[in-house]
């Protein structure tokens, strides 16, 4: 068994080619981060968290390549369909919680207002 | 053999490093908009074109692999879930924000958009009769 153990100038391009992708999508990711942390709304930190998601997966698909384990690309696409998965439920919940927020008093002043008369009244 | 191995590389290394250039337009987008709706345009860009110039970069690198595929799939995903959850925040924010008129024009009935539309439309009729 023959041993091959020569580096190339090649897999050096390569390799800080990688290093140097990586470094500067954690350096956006923290700039994602502090929009997530500042947004005034819901909705903000929604977009930078799907944004993040995307960076994260680009991280992934190279680090594959990085450590040559063609699997990583699973745990990449499994990792799309969670935050898209995230993002919907997230909003729905938001969405519904908000609604039942605007249904309540209606209800309540309808019921004091009216005692056991018309339920559609236009107050 | 050698020549192909770098042009690869260069090829390679052209398109992932403009998905990164876009990835940074996507970032300098979020933060010079000032409301959700807009910056949900520039953090679409990210997610389609930005993901695919990158992915492709990293096929090239690949060559032709089970892998290749497999980041091709990703691709076809987010090209997919994207602009559902885009739809989704969108509908989130015109549902939940009660002063929405401060940042864009709200119309209460759709007629009144198509009426102005229609307008709009007789308008340039109008001016291209003239010319």
């Amino acid at each position: 068994m023959q041993i091959n153990e020569t580096i190339t100038t090649l897999d050096k391009v390569y390799h800080g080619m990688y290093i140097s992708v990586l470094v500067f999508l954690a350096l956006m990711l923290f700039g994602c981060l502090i929009r997530a942390v500042k947004g005034p709304r819901i909705a903000d930190r929604l977009v930078a968290v799907n944004m993040m998601g995307t960076m994260v997966m680009v991280i992934i698909a190279v680090l594959s390549l990085l450590l040559k384990q063609g699997y990583l690309i699973d745990i990449c696409l499994i990792y799309a369909m969670i935050s898209f998965l995230a993002v919907n439920v997230i909003s729905k919940v938001y969405l519904g919680v908000f609604v039942e927020k605007q249904q309540e008093p209606k209800e309540e002043t309808l019921e004091d207002g009216e005692k056991g008369g018309k339920i559609h009244g236009n107050s | 053999m050698e020549i192909l191995e770098w042009i690869r590389l260069i090829l390679g290394g052209t398109l992932l490093l403009s998905g990164l250039i876009i990835f940074f337009v996507e970032l300098y987008g979020i933060f010079h908009f000032h409301y959700v709706l807009n910056r949900m345009h520039a953090a679409a860009t990210g997610d389609t074109l930005g993901i695919s110039c990158s992915l492709i970069g990293l096929m090239i690198f690949c060559g032709l692999n089970f892998t290749t595929f497999k980041m091709m799939l990703v691709v076809a995903f987010l090209w997919f879930a994207s602009p559902v959850s885009s739809h989704l925040l969108s509908n989130l924010e015109v549902t939940t924000n009660e002063n929405l008129k401060k940042y864009c024009q709200v119309y209460e009935n759709l007629s009144d958009l198509e009426k102005e539309l229609k307008e709009e439309k007789n308008k340039e009729k109008a001016e291209e009769g003239k010319v």
